[in-house]
């Protein structure tokens, strides 16, 4: 008897371990959705001011509802095609519905990201334009054989003679099947509509394929946001969805429940019914109404947009806001993270965008390779603002300033925390100190990793000695396993959380990281560094040439500059914006704005070549995967 | 009357053949023939390279540990779930669905957030006097990170398996003189062999095919061959390449599959 | 009379609040082909599962030869069970299946080849060890699954309506082979069934059971003859349960006219229940019956006649191999030892002739 109880409660405790693997993480984005402080490695006190910032943050709410409207609409359209399929699969000779069945398992079976390709290639091939019809599409892919799979075995228990004597009573085919074929299948159909509905909902590699610009699910969107880190509006939307859910649940398992005593009692079936319909209705009416209500706004009077490719957080979304505002026209508004990810994007032309924010060598990559169109200035006026000595670096690799409006600028280098280092840093060196093992940040991007190495041993950022690349390389091996990890933009939250000691950053970024931890420290290393412009380009297959002109006006503006400048703290070529600026420290910071005393040893990107380019990649890889 | 029945199949054989079967062809075309558009084995050798063969011997290693410990976690929680009241069955299901409706992404971020250096569980050892757990960006978080997100996939099947298995089956070998663990080994287990064999299926070929998950447990540190394909296609821009390597992928999941199936005599393995 | 084998004291079991068996006691002698008979949900499948060691009473002990094994693991139980549905193990061969329990017990191979092929023989499937369960049908799964039971050589067999899945051919012709493999083995068995008929055919022994009381324990012959309560009456075969009054000693009232019956020691003018077997009835001439009544249903059953008759506002079953037509009037007679009479339930759980089935 004892032995059986402490059996029992060895089983519970399993359980509950179990329990608490699945749910510690969904536990721990509830309790960040109430963190004060912006930075999920930092607890900054109870708040529910996410809550509110998250209704009024458009985009996240457009997500939202782009994700729930692909979620009902595919699983339903699943459910269609699904159940039609299954009940014509069922009647079947065993061949062709081996067939069948065998297809079915296709993308239940095959990775997420050989189907997620797959679509992709065939509708870059069929020159379908990626976007909210595209998902779509590869949603109900592959939510069909969910609905298929949980259809078929409902079939195989229906009893074939009560559909033949539906019919022998007078039934039409029609009616025999609804009558009596589909109340027997329905709990299939429902659960298979149920599972579709959550696949959909849960999907990313899939989406993350097949997506175009200006669409985001919500996978995509947080996906977008990782690298920079996600904003507590996330965790607070996932948080409410989360409990609408449990609700929903609770509701559902809890409402009228069935009397204990087995009273088949037929009234009690149907004081059921109504709780249980008019949740879902009500839940579809709230997603269709609110899609519908966020497309209308979304999509203003004007027919006039400019599809706008800028990097993640780079724009304050309120500069957006006011230029549709002032002008009337459609920004549709896309992110990328690496001048690497954003270029075959431009080269594919699956997508037409009409402004994008290149950096230099990549400008200079995009106008050897004849993919940029040239500016008309005279719709550009706004030119002006920008400091001459901005327009004349730009000639490194725009050389008669015809393709490009410099946009920020800034240096790389390193952001150090100073309780946790023993010596102000000034060199490169200090990347490879194994008294930092597993706490130094280093930059995940080819050319940025490679100009750390390259300059280190004193060499040209722009190398193109093999010998010289073969040793950096090397380094850079060496170093690996002294790299706590490689990040983008997440060396920011790190670097607050006070999770890493050493990182390589952006000028743009310590200038934030500082104010949210003033332990930070931001220095240009001795050896020198990459100082490097990021301008505006149009593509030359862009539809919207004049608003994309319009908007680099806009965004010229002293006030729009310094706007952007509050915003993103990258520093502003824009000269009369950073006259704007009130706190003198910031205005004459040499983080921002270094001297040339700072910029000695300095050197901007130029693009090396198409074959040079694929050479530093290979080696990178070899670097990654050491 | 039958072939009308037949005819509802039409939208959906149509939409296979457009969605799944052509755009499959394209991996085929574009992984067998090179940018100049010849025919090309050379996309498909690519995988021999040191770095693309070292991602996907490392794949293949972290999905096989990945898959069981799903399995050796899952069974013995199959097992619980079975033996709890039938009228819960419901509830036990929607327990291990219903994480899935916080996003993926967030959850497996989520994770950082616990095992960073100065995370939650590394504060809560420091606070007890242990340790501190050093995994973040390891390959212990990434299998951490599949182990987490695939468990369901196996734990369902599993569950389905069991409960089918008749409660007298096992009253019967215990009649027949079998201990408990007798009757696991020589009734149960094998009787739940297809309910083990998909769950392997369903979390092996995720596992082996991620790139998210090794993206943010693994720090970019780490590469899978998901990851190598991904680059491909959305930085590296050769779709060829890529296209190629995701044949080589597919290959092994076939293989994978092909093994299972050698030893699910039924075939009657499934989620549902 | 052989020595009692199982004896079941104070069991009491419950599931969610209800109770499926209050205090039950029963003793069960070797040797004996003893029946549970009710119907579903009366509690004798729990009794069984109690025996075999699949549940666990609440209260109360089962011993079992002399010891107590209420706490005992059923694989540590020298008795085997043929469950309802079979439950053969269906990725394993017939031979498999019956080599089962001989293999934990370490037998040698000769030993088990020779068990399975006396086994196979006994049950009549000879040539089918090589096969799979799944390949057989109904009956000869059933035959396995005793096979697989009685290779063990226990002591005592329990069956959970083996033949419940049966249609009825078959199960006729399984029940003369339980007969007979009782009869060879010189085992106990405990049987539980649904169907009087079964319990009456096989059992030496027959026990009534209803809501977890056992209603009458008795042979097969005491059991259909004398009932005890109505409700044992109602259920083991057909008969016409009336309300009557006791007037004195061998005196009974029924339906306002007085029958001479056998029965004595009720007292004066005490209501009770009356069973009279439809084939204890004997229609006869109007005149000479004690009471009258109108033929109005007529039905042919091959070994007899089944009529209603129509008499003093009750509808009277009859069984008879003379045919009386529909709308003759006839009389009615019952001789004195053919007339049942019964005390009426005094509790509420007593009362139990409410039948599910």
């Amino acid at each position: 008897m004892n032995r059986k109880k402490t059996h029992f409660i060895g089983r519970k405790i399993y359980l509950g371990l179990i329990l608490f693997l699945l749910y510690a993480p969904i536990g721990t984005l509830i309790i960040l959705s109430f963190n004060a402080s912006k930075s999920r490695a930092k607890w900054g006190g109870f708040t529910g001011k996410w809550y509110i910032s998250l209704f009024q943050d458009n985009a996240i709410m457009n997500a939202l509802y782009t994700t729930l409207i692909i979620a009902f609409v595919s699983a339903i359209a699943a459910t269609v095609i699904g159940t039609a399929a299954s009940i014509g699969i069922h009647s079947m000779k065993s061949r062709a519905r081996t067939i069948c069945m065998g297809i079915t398992n296709i993308p239940m079976l095959n990775a997420d990201i050989v189907t997620g390709i797959s679509l992709m290639l065939l509708f870059i091939a069929c020159r379908f334009t990626l976007g909210f019809s595209t998902i779509l599409l590869a949603h109900i892919t592959f939510n069909i054989p969910y609905v298929i799979l949980s259809v078929m075995p409902k079939l195989r228990q229906t009893n074939k003679r009560t559909y033949e004597a539906a019919l022998d009573l007078g039934a039409s085919p029609v009616y025999a099947f609804f009558k009596v074929v589909f109340p027997d299948i329905l709990p299939g159909v429902v659960s298979g509509f149920l599972m579709a509905f959550t696949m959909s909902l849960d999907d990313f590699i899939i989406t993350h394929f097949t997506k175009g610009p200006g669409v985001d699910t919500l996978s995509t969107k947080i996906y977008s946001e990782v690298r920079k880190g996600i904003r507590p509006e996330m965790y607070a939307l996932s948080t409410l969805l989360f409990a609408t859910v449990i609700l929903l649940m609770i509701l559902i398992n809890t409402s009228p429940k069935e009397p204990k005593s087995r009273t088949k009692d037929p009234s009690a079936k149907q004081r059921r019914l109504p709780v249980r319909q008019v949740i879902p209705v009500a839940l579809i009416l709230l997603i269709v109404g609110g899609g519908i209500f966020y497309r209308v706004q979304g999509t203003s009077a004007s027919n006039e947009q400019v599809v706008v490719y800028n990097w993640g957080e780079y724009l304050d979304p309120e500069a957006i806001e006011l230029f549709e505002k002032e002008t009337g026209i459609d920004v549709v508004y896309e992110e990328y993270e690496t001048n690497e990810i954003m270029y075959p994007k431009i080269l594919s032309h699956a997508i037409a965008y009409d402004v994008v924010c290149p950096s230099d060598y990549m400008i200079q990559r995009m106008i050897e390779n004849n993919l940029l169109a040239e500016i008309n200035w005279d719709n550009v006026p706004n030119i002006k603002n920008i400091d001459p000595t901005y327009m004349d670096q730009s000639k490194s690799f725009d050389p008669e300033n015809k393709y490009s409006v410099p946009y920020c600028f800034g240096t790389v280098g390193i952001l150090y925390n100073k309780t946790m280092v023993d010596e102000p840093i000034d060199s490169w060196d200090v990347l490879w100190d194994e008294a930092y093992k597993d706490n130094i940040l280093m930059q995940d991007s080819v050319r940025d990793a490679f100009a750390v190495a390259l300059k280190r041993r004193g060499y040209s950022l722009n190398s193109t000695e093999v010998g010289e690349l073969t040793r950096a390389t090397n380094d850079l091996i060496e170093q690996k396993p002294l790299v706590q990890a490689y990040v983008i933009d997440q060396v920011r939250d790190k670097m607050i959380g006070n999770e890493a000691a050493i990182g390589v950053i952006y000028s743009g970024e310590a200038i934030y990281t500082q104010r949210e931890n003033h332990n930070l420290e931001y220095v240009i290393p001795k050896e020198g560094s990459n100082v490097w412009i990021d301008s505006w380009v149009i593509p030359k297959n862009a539809e919207n040439k004049e608003n994309a002109e319009a908007f680099i006006n806009f965004l010229c503006r002293p006030d729009i500059a310094l706007m952007n400048f509050e915003f993103i703290t990258y520093s502003t070529p824009n000269l009369e914006g950073r006259k704007l600026i009130e706190d003198e420290e910031i205005r004459n910071s040499r983080i921002a704005f270094p001297t040339g005393e700072d910029l000695k040893n300095c050197e901007t990107f130029r693009f090396l070549g198409d074959d040079v380019d694929s050479y530093y990649n290979e080696l990178w890889n070899k670097v990654k995967s050491s | 009357m039958n072939s009308h029945k037949k005819l509802l199949t039409g939208p959906y054989l149509i939409w296979a053949a457009a969605f799944i079967l052509i755009p499959l062809a394209m991996i085929f075309y574009y992984g067998l023939t090179g940018e100049d558009g010849g025919f090309t084995l050379g996309n498909l050798l690519a995988i021999g390279t040191r770095e693309n063969f070292k991602a996907l011997g490392l794949s293949l290693i972290l999905s096989i540990i990945s898959t069981a410990v799903c399995l050796i976690l899952a069974y013995p929680l199959a097992m619980i779930l079975v033996n709890m009241n039938v009228s819960q069955s419901g509830f036990i299901v929607l327990i291990f669905i219903l994480p899935m409706w916080m996003n993926f992404l967030l959850r497996t971020m989520a994770w950082q957030t616990l095992l960073e250096k100065n995370g939650v569980i590394n504060q809560i050892l420091g606070f007890l006097h242990l340790p501190s757990l050093q995994i973040i960006n390891t390959p212990y978080a990434i299998i951490l990170g599949m182990v987490y997100n695939f468990l369901p996939f196996m734990v369902l099947p599993l569950y389905n398996a069991l409960l089918k298995i008749d409660r007298d089956i096992i009253n019967a070998a215990r009649d027949l003189g079998a201990t408990e663990a007798y009757t696991f080994r020589k009734i149960i287990l094998p009787l739940s062999m297809p309910g083990v064999i998909s769950g392997i299926i369903m979390v092996f070929v995720p596992a082996l095919t991620t790139f998210v998950i090794s993206d943010l447990l693994g720090g970019s540190k780490i590469l899978l061959i998901g990851n190598v394909i991904e680059q491909k296609f959305k930085q590296g821009s050769n779709w060829h390449v890529g296209s190629g390597l995701s044949l080589v992928m597919m290959v092994f999941i076939l293989l994978s599959m092909a093994v299972m199936n050698k030893y699910d005599k039924d075939g009657e393995g499934g989620m549902f | 009379m052989d020595r009692i084998l199982i004896d079941l004291i104070d069991i009491t079991k419950s599931y969610d609040d209800q109770v499926i068996l209050d205090n039950l006691n029963l003793s069960i002698r070797e040797n004996e082909f003893l029946t549970l008979l009710g119907p579903s949900g009366c509690g004798k499948t729990t009794t069984l599962r109690i025996m075999g060691g699949f549940e666990t009473p609440d209260s109360g002990q089962v011993i079992f030869d002399g010891e107590d094994i209420t706490s005992l693991p059923p694989n540590k139980r020298n008795l085997n069970t043929v469950f309802q549905k079979y439950a053969l193990f269906s990725h394993m061969t017939i031979a498999e299946n019956i080599a089962f329990g001989l293999k934990i017990a370490k037998k040698t191979d000769t030993y088990i080849r020779d068990k399975i092929h006396y086994a196979l023989k006994l049950v009549n499937l000879e040539g089918f060890g090589s096969r799979y369960p799944d390949s057989l049908s109904g009956g000869q799964q059933q035959r396995v699954a005793i096979a697989r039971a009685i290779v063990n050589e226990p002591k005592v067999l329990l069956l959970d309506e083996p033949l419940g899945a049966l249609d009825l051919k078959l199960r006729q012709d399984m029940q003369y082979e339980l007969i007979r493999l009782k009869n060879e083995l010189g085992i106990t068995f405990i049987y539980v069934t649904h169907d009087q008929e079964e319990a009456l055919t096989m059992s030496d022994t027959i026990i009534v059971m209803n809501q977890g009381y056992i209603q009458q324990m008795g042979t097969p012959e005491d059991i259909y003859n004398e009932p005890q309560n109505a409700f044992v009456a109602d259920f083991i075969g057909e008969s016409n349960i009336l309300d009557g009054i006791m007037l004195e000693d061998k005196l009974v009232e029924i339906l306002g006219v007085k029958f001479p019956c056998v029965d004595v020691g009720f007292g004066k003018n005490k209501p009770v229940d009356v069973v009279i077997r439809p084939e204890d009835i004997d229609l006869v001439d109007p005149s000479q019956g004690t009471m009258q009544g109108i033929v109005t249903h007529l039905i042919f059953k091959g070994v007899h006649y089944e009529m209603e008759v129509e008499a003093n506002g009750f509808c009277w079953l009859v069984h008879s191999t003379d045919m009386s037509p529909v709308g003759q009037r006839v009389g009615l007679h019952v001789d004195p030892f053919d007339i049942q009479i019964m005390n009426k339930p005094e509790s509420e759980d007593e009362e139990a002739v409410s039948i599910d089935e």
